[in-house]
């Protein structure tokens, strides 16, 4: 892969959701890395919540957006500690969805590879959770034509040692 | 200085930049809560140069700020 170990920004970013087509794809073309032995891959999909105090009703799509440069500047040092944890993995990808994505639709992808399970499975579980937590991305939960309310990450089952704050390494 | 705002901010205020005048976080604080009414009910945390801030500190203007609701990815 043409990113391997390299840390310069990339944009996670795509408009819209993650098309199940592209991750086959981004599957295949790992065919050609035969050091690799495990893939592990985290998918996020909108999901249709109930909302409180509103019987019946229910998410019906998610308007993301980003404060992209701040949220690109968190995604390399994140992808950087990451690979300074987990030395032996081979890539890690992640892309994120801009825009409207309705229930039932992918909205976020981490995919890690590494030449043995253990390694692509922590880092895929701690990089995942370093993205709820840390990158300014905002969702607006649309109800119907009338109404929305924001979505707010719940960072409790985040697991131990995760940081809230931002502050240098 | 410019401040730029975001997602349920940026909708509260009408506008997702606005204009304040502020030498430190905590002026700024205290400026913003003047202009979007009952942002103080709601949590928020400031970037300065693409980095949250927990303390005050001296701004001096050429700081690119940021107001952020709570984040929402993945």
């Amino acid at each position: 892969m043409s990113d391997v170990k390299q840390h310069k920004v990339k944009d996670i970013f795509v408009e819209g959701p993650v098309d199940p087509a592209f991750i086959a794809t981004s599957i295949a073309k790992h065919a050609t890395r035969t050091d690799i032995g495990a893939h592990e891959i985290f998918l996020g999909q909108v999901r249709a919540d109930a909302t409180p105090g509103l019987t019946r009703s229910r998410v019906q799509t998610i308007e993301y957006t980003a404060y992209r440069d701040m949220a690109l500047e968190r995604m390399t040092s994140i992808r950087e500690e990451a690979f300074a944890k987990w030395p032996a993995m081979t890539c890690l990808h992640v892309h994120h969805s801009l825009g409207t994505i309705k229930a039932g639709e992918l909205c976020f992808m981490v995919f890690a590879s590494a030449p043995h399970r253990q390694s692509a499975r922590e880092a895929v579980a701690w990089v995942v959770d370093r993205i709820k937590a840390e990158l300014p991305i905002f969702g607006k939960e649309i109800i119907d034509d009338d109404t929305h309310q924001w979505k707010s990450n719940d960072l409790r089952d985040s697991g131990p040692g995760l940081r809230r704050d931002d502050s240098p390494e | 200085m410019e401040v730029l705002l975001f997602g349920m901010i940026a909708e509260m205020a009408g506008a997702d930049r606005v204009k304040v005048d502020a030498s430190s976080v905590h002026q700024l604080r205290r400026a913003l809560a003047d202009r979007i009414p009952d942002l103080d009910k709601f949590s928020m945390a400031i970037a300065v140069d693409r980095r949250i801030v927990h303390e005050d500190m001296p701004l001096t203007g050429s700081e690119e700020i940021a107001v952020l609701p709570p984040f929402a990815g993945g």
